[in-house]
């Protein structure tokens, strides 16, 4: 194999532009082979795309790369220089940074507290943090790339896109030349990951080095110079975008052909199933969270609401699925008024659920899947007899769940908590649906799947419309609602901004209604009010 | 959690409540108010507060400094009947009144009982962070050993749960500023322990709030996760914070004994009579501010004053309900100013190696 590194040093061609050079690396767990013999490698100033499914072994690679595995074999080569990390710290000094997925920061430290974090400067003999010299750091670390953030801010009162710059400065305060991102665009809206993009080109402009860790293909093809796929813990090539097409990246990636596009022929719809007017939810403080929503969702119908994460849809969902009672307004279900009926009646009369928080409100993280399989049907005659659970019935349900939603690995007896993300949820859509529901209300069902998953249950969902069942679809994944949705509501603050034809709306524009803009300005207190919620928009001509 | 009851609101309807009392006291000096003003105002009462905050206030402080980097140390009160029996049992040993190393055999017992309370905290943080025990369970059983081993030890030595007398700091007394009228004698006219207490504090609030440990301390409690991946190790951090909150109950506890009781009764619930209970209790009330636990820890200080110059009097005041007070208050405090907020991973052990 080609050796960049000691080329350099043997006075070869100067082969600086490699920033990062992982040549061979092997990472063995015990019982499992994470990462076999990849390579990567990273030209400096370029934004390299690491794309791969869940449980593929990028975030592994990573780790490797950022001190916090050290590789069975292989060698880490940083600017040249063949390097071993033991820990975070040295990968640190040697001017790598990591944005990890979920923010590292302290919530009720400033801004510039988080920045300077393990790395405060001293005056008075080490007696006390150099405030003023932090500020000035960051001033001008903002004046280089363009930022702007407020150092004296706590994070908490920060949007998730200024927390995840802040994480980047985070990581140039400490000198970092190359920036690791770990599924950068996972929690931001659509416009923030338009700015992230520019941020990323500020860096790159800059002579930074960027890697990014992505299951999705749109931001491999749209943001990077260089992609990597990863596939079973092996790189299965590296393509640059303008080389390429989506097909043969998802292709390259999950091993075999895959419908990127949801296909959902029309459908007509039946009776309405959920019908809910007026739902009101107020917060603890009295603030309303949900204000005065109608909603009706009708029988081989998938209705979508799309928004900003925070916007009233948890509230909004509790309260259809009975975890929380509205303050105001009714829920009925199959002609049935249903807002003062308890969850466990919901739940029988054919109402299924997929939480937002799988490991919240999905899944017993400490119990195995037989168990956790049983959530919600532990009373039901199909388990239980006189209060006893029927474990063995359990099991089987279990495995066919495993089974036919591909839960890797197919170990019923293993503990939820020991699965990947991915494979939980795959696992609670698999409960769920398999009750036979009359309704689903799925909220991000996707969120954190990878695309092999992701079409499955996509797949899951329409076949559940054309059976006739009522779908109510909650996503922040705008590609998602726009596919599967016949109608489509954006929520804003509480209130349904707009209910439209998903395919009659641009994604800009979807955008911007999820930022608040009204449809129309001028009339949207009477627009508002006349949406015509109540009839499935052009549900026969999809 | 109430919100919606306004801080201010009760502020005022205690502030109006007060005035109320005071001019009712100066209007009938013979009645109840006038009697427990007359009490209040006294300089004795004063002294009294400051001596009795010393144990309170200062194992607030290391209580502080342990729950904000992650770690509920619930034991103080061990901590506390530790050092003042360790404290009073060495200085009786080198026979007190005598000195050795030109340091009086007090000072010998205090350095002893403060030693034994940073043991005592080192082995909770040992069970703790690295055994991963449960802080409440951990905490615990460091009140239960010390509260059997204090009276046990005394038994074999005295044959008898109480020590002998070993006999108090003496109060030092700074010229000139002592003199300084309203506050000077209260200040400049008191002993050691006093000092230590309202040194201890400001050293406390400028290491939490002004050094880079002190942020440490802070982000290893709120997020543990963040100060790791910024390269500094949480455990030695929840180590130090632990430690020190061992020295500083120590410093409360030495102090308390050698300087306030003189002797140590280790019968029923001890001496300390659950002092390291009503620390916890003030920096919960005073939400982990080391100043306002000082402050807090002069108003549970000041109620049991009080009670003591009543009872002197011959006032009959049931103690017991007295002593309940600070339980009260910080419920209260915790419902209905709901301004308390725990850290975010306290209570939580800090494993390193996840994913």
């Amino acid at each position: 194999m080609s050796d960049p590194g000691t080329a350099t040093e043997r006075g070869g061609r100067p082969n600086a532009e490699l920033a990062v050079h992982l040549d061979g690396i092997t990472k063995r767990f015990p019982g499992v082979v994470a990462n076999d013999d990849v390579d990567l490698r990273v030209e400096r100033g370029s934004v390299h795309a690491l794309l791969g499914e869940n449980g593929a072994g990028k975030t592994t690679l990573m780790n490797v790369l950022y001190g916090l595995y050290e590789p069975t074999e292989g060698r880490v080569v940083v600017d040249g220089e063949e390097r071993s990390f033991d820990r975070p710290r040295d990968a640190i000094d040697a001017g790598v940074g990591m944005i990890h997925q979920h923010f590292m920061l302290v919530d009720t430290m400033t801004v510039a507290e988080n920045i300077a974090l393990g790395s405060e400067p001293r005056k008075w003999w080490g007696l006390a943090v150099d405030h003023d010299r932090i500020d000035r750091e960051i001033e001008d670390l903002c004046d280089r790339y363009g930022f702007s953030v407020d150092p004296s801010a706590t994070v908490d009162e920060l949007s998730v896109g200024a927390q995840q710059r802040v994480e980047i400065l985070k990581a140039l305060y400490r000198g970092a030349d190359v920036l690791i991102l770990d599924e950068p665009t996972a929690v931001l809206t659509p416009q923030e990951v338009e700015d992230l993009y520019g941020v990323l080109e500020e860096l790159t402009d800059q002579g930074k080095t960027i890697i990014f860790i992505t299951h999705k293909l749109g931001e491999a093809m749209h943001a990077a110079d260089a992609i990597t796929a990863l596939r079973d813990g092996k790189s299965v090539g590296t393509v640059e975008p303008d080389e390429t097409t989506r097909e043969e990246l998802a292709e390259l990636m999950v091993g075999r052909e895959v419908l990127l596009e949801a296909d959902s022929e029309p459908v007509d719809a039946g009776r309405p199933i959920l019908s809910a007017s007026g739902l009101t939810v107020e917060g603890n403080r009295g603030v309303e969270l949900v204000s005065d929503i109608d909603i009706e969702v009708h029988a081989g119908e998938i209705f979508g609401i799309a928004g900003v994460d925070g916007n009233g849809q948890s509230e909004l969902i509790d309260a259809i699925t009975g975890l929380r009672t509205p303050d105001e307004g009714t829920v009925h279900f199959d002609g049935e008024n249903v807002t003062s009926w308890s969850r466990r009646r919901r739940i029988d009369a054919g109402m299924a659920h997929v939480p937002e928080d799988r490991h919240e409100q999905g899944l017993v993280m400490p119990f195995d899947l037989v168990e956790n399989a049983v959530l919600g049907s532990q009373r039901s005659a199909r388990f239980a007899t006189n209060g006893r659970i029927d474990w063995d019935g359990v099991r089987d349900h279990a495995e066919d769940v495993i089974q036919t939603y591909d839960v890797r690995p197919p170990d019923a007896d293993a503990d939820a908590e020991s699965f990947s993300g991915g494979n939980q949820q795959k696992f609670i859509v698999g409960r769920e649906l398999e009750r036979d529901p009359e309704l689903v209300v799925a909220t991000h069902p996707t969120r954190g799947v990878d695309i092999g998953s992701t079409e499955f249950i996509h797949d899951r969902l329409l076949e559940l419309r054309r059976e006739g069942k009522a779908v109510l679809l909650v996503s922040s994944k705008l590609d998602e609602v726009q596919a599967l949705s016949d109608r489509l509501a954006v929520i804003y603050e509480g209130e349904f901004v707009d209910v439209t034809d998903p395919d009659a709306v641009t994604e800009e524009e979807l955008g911007l209604l999820m930022a608040g803009e009204r449809p129309d300005e001028t009339d949207a207190r009477g627009r508002e009010s006349t949406v015509d919620v109540d009839k499935p928009a052009d549900g026969g001509e999809r | 959690m109430i919100d919606d009851i306004d801080r201010r609101t009760v502020l005022g309807i205690l502030g109006a409540l007060t005035a109320l009392w005071i001019v009712a006291g100066l209007v009938f000096p013979d009645s109840w108010a006038g009697v427990l003003l007359s009490i209040t105002a006294s300089p004795s009462t004063h002294t009294a507060m400051l001596r009795l905050a010393v144990p309170i206030a200062l194992a607030a402080l290391g209580g502080i400094f342990a729950e904000k980097s992650g770690v509920i140390n619930i034991g103080l009160e061990g901590l506390l009947i530790v050092s003042a029996f360790s404290a009073i049992i060495v200085t009786f040993w080198l026979g007190s009144g005598e000195s050795t190393m030109l340091l009086s055999h007090h000072w010998w017992g205090f350095a002893v009982g403060v030693l034994a309370s940073t043991l005592f905290a080192l082995i909770f943080a040992i069970v703790c962070i690295d055994f991963k025990a449960d802080q409440i369970i951990a905490g615990l059983a460091v009140w239960l050993i010390a509260l059997g081993l204090a009276p046990f030890a005394s038994r074999i030595v005295f044959d008898s749960p109480n020590t002998a007398g070993v006999g108090r700091f003496q109060n030092v007394t700074i010229p000139v500023l002592s003199e300084i009228p309203f506050f000077g004698y209260l200040l400049f006219d008191t002993p050691p322990q006093v000092y230590l207490m309202l040194g201890a504090t400001a050293v406390g609030w400028y290491l939490l709030n002004r050094t880079a440990f002190g942020r440490w301390v802070v982000a290893s409690g709120e997020n543990p996760k963040a100060l790791d991946t910024a390269g500094v190790d949480v455990r030695k951090v929840r180590y130090a914070a632990v430690v020190l909150s061992g020295v500083f109950a120590g410093l409360g506890g030495a102090g308390f004994a050698l300087g306030q009781l003189g002797t140590f009764a280790g019968g029923g619930e001890t001496a300390i009579g659950g002092r390291g209970f009503i620390a916890i209790a003030t920096y919960l009330f005073a939400n982990y501010h080391p100043i306002g636990a000082l402050g807090g820890s002069f108003l549970f200080a000041g109620l049991e004053a009080l009670q003591i110059q009543l009872q002197n009097l011959g006032y009959a005041v049931p103690t017991e309900l007295i002593r309940t007070i600070p339980y009260v208050t910080v419920i209260v405090v915790l419902v209905f100013v709901g301004k308390t907020r725990l850290p975010e991973a306290a209570g939580e052990a800090y494993d390193s190696d996840e994913d």
